[in-house]
């Protein structure tokens, strides 16, 4: 990996997990990376997108068609070799809202160990803003054979009774919806239709930490002081704990787990992909409001 | 017929030159609905006439990704003209097909959300009249 001050000067515990726009440009061309772009609106990258990427797309790729949960180990496989991915491939993930999806499959990917991966600080915003190359080309590649584990849910993952047993324990939850679905007087973002639950409010105990406020104007990380500043500081979490994020269907949490974990070194954090959509539809399960 | 890409070309082309675009102060009816999922929102506006309620001029406002989007500006040139009762029998396939299942199949809610939203309309007026207040615009927000 070459020199990237922009990145390695903010004192991240893991700063090989980012790369800046610089570096991506540099490396169109180099046949062990492979740019991966994940967005919300799914036609985005036919608009334009950097040269050399494929899209992953949560919904018809990563997701199990029938089930809700994600694709299995040769569903995953399959998707490496269709995108000529190999287990030594580095992927750099990339995408629109701040890197909302982009993390997410990241996330996804670390289910099935692939951790020869990292995400492109500013996301698609931030290489459009730069005025750098864009394309409309769709970029195919030789299938690999690629041989994905087992998925490994336990590390990473937290399920509806693992964060029942959480609730009164010392270990923190992280909400990071919006302050007005943290309360219950919304059941989704401002603006946003308000569907997905039957209940608001939160998990007994979280902490409400909105996942923008990790990022910067421009779509970057904030520096490890900052976020320190944050999640340390404001909200007393500190690396030692067994932390759980949650949002509402866990894509805007596992962007905080991605600054949680890498960025600030915590070894054990989880993201509850149910999050607030199974939480808030459980019978029984406890509110907070 | 076309093919994927041509489906994506007119999407696209909706998308960045959308058709009656705006809003509509002297509409009929108004509805308001909304996709969850990706955070799309759309207002229709209709302005109907004669017995039938038959859609003279119709116009849409809203947010969200691009299929949602351009996805009532191709709904827009095709129910002008077409009685609510007719808007309310459009069937979801093949609204669809029109826009390319093969494009939009894994945002489906995003791809009929302005379909879904035009399709209360019938209801809406039918309510609206029988409160005496024809023109009267909501607040409430369809979801799909």
């Amino acid at each position: 990996m070459t020199a990237q001050p922009q990145i390695e000067t903010r004192g991240y515990a893991h700063p090989d997990t980012l790369v800046a726009t610089d570096w991506v440009a540099g490396h169109l061309r180099d046949p062990n990376v492979r740019l991966v772009e994940s967005n919300e609106d799914i036609l985005l990258y036919e608009q334009g997108h950097i040269p050399g990427a494929v899209q992953i797309d949560w919904v018809g790729d990563l997701n199990d068609k029938i089930r809700r949960d994600y694709l299995d180990r040769r569903s995953f496989s399959d998707l490496m070799a269709k995108y000529g991915i190999g287990n030594d491939t580095t992927v750099i993930f990339y995408g629109d809202k701040n890197n909302w999806w982009a993390t997410y499959a990241f996330w996804v990917f670390q289910l099935f160990g692939h951790t020869n991966a990292k995400v492109m600080d500013g996301g698609r915003k931030k290489w459009i803003d730069e005025k750098r190359e864009l394309t409309k080309e769709k970029a195919t590649y030789a299938r690999t054979e690629s041989k994905a584990p087992e998925r490994a849910d336990y590390k990473i993952r937290a399920f509806r009774d693992q964060v029942m047993a959480h609730i009164g324990t010392e270990q923190p939850l992280v909400d990071v919806r919006s302050p007005k679905e943290f309360s219950g007087e919304l059941l989704h973002m401002e603006a946003y239709p308000q569907e997905g639950a039957l209940r608001g409010g939160h998990i007994p105990g979280a902490k409400n930490v909105p996942w923008a406020q990790a990022v910067n104007e421009d779509g970057t990380f904030k520096s490890a002081n900052d976020l320190r500043a944050i999640y340390e500081g404001r909200e007393g979490l500190n690396p030692d704990q067994n932390v759980i994020t949650y949002c509402r269907i866990g894509e805007r949490s596992s962007h905080t787990w991605f600054v949680l974990h890498y960025l600030l070194g915590y070894p054990n954090v989880r993201n509850y992909d149910g999050s607030w959509t199974e939480w808030g539809n459980l019978v029984g399960a406890p509110i907070e409001k | 017929m076309f093919d994927r890409q041509a489906f994506i070309d007119n999407i696209l082309d909706h998308y960045e030159n959308p058709r009656h675009r705006g809003h509509m102060d002297d509409a009929t009816v108004t509805l308001k609905g909304g996709n969850p999922g990706c955070g799309d929102i759309i207002t229709a506006y209709l302005k109907v006439s004669g017995a039938e309620d038959r859609i003279e001029d119709v116009s849409f406002e809203g947010e969200g990704c691009t299929i949602s989007q351009a996805a009532a500006s191709i709904l827009s040139e095709q129910i002008i003209g077409k009685t609510l009762a007719e808007v309310n029998a459009m069937d979801h396939e093949a609204f669809i097909e029109d826009l390319g299942k093969e494009v939009v199949i894994n945002r489906l809610r995003c791809a009929t959300l302005a379909l879904n939203t035009v399709k209360a309309a019938q209801r809406k007026l039918e309510a609206q009249r029988s409160e005496g207040d024809s023109k009267q615009p909501t607040d409430e927000v369809l979801t799909f």
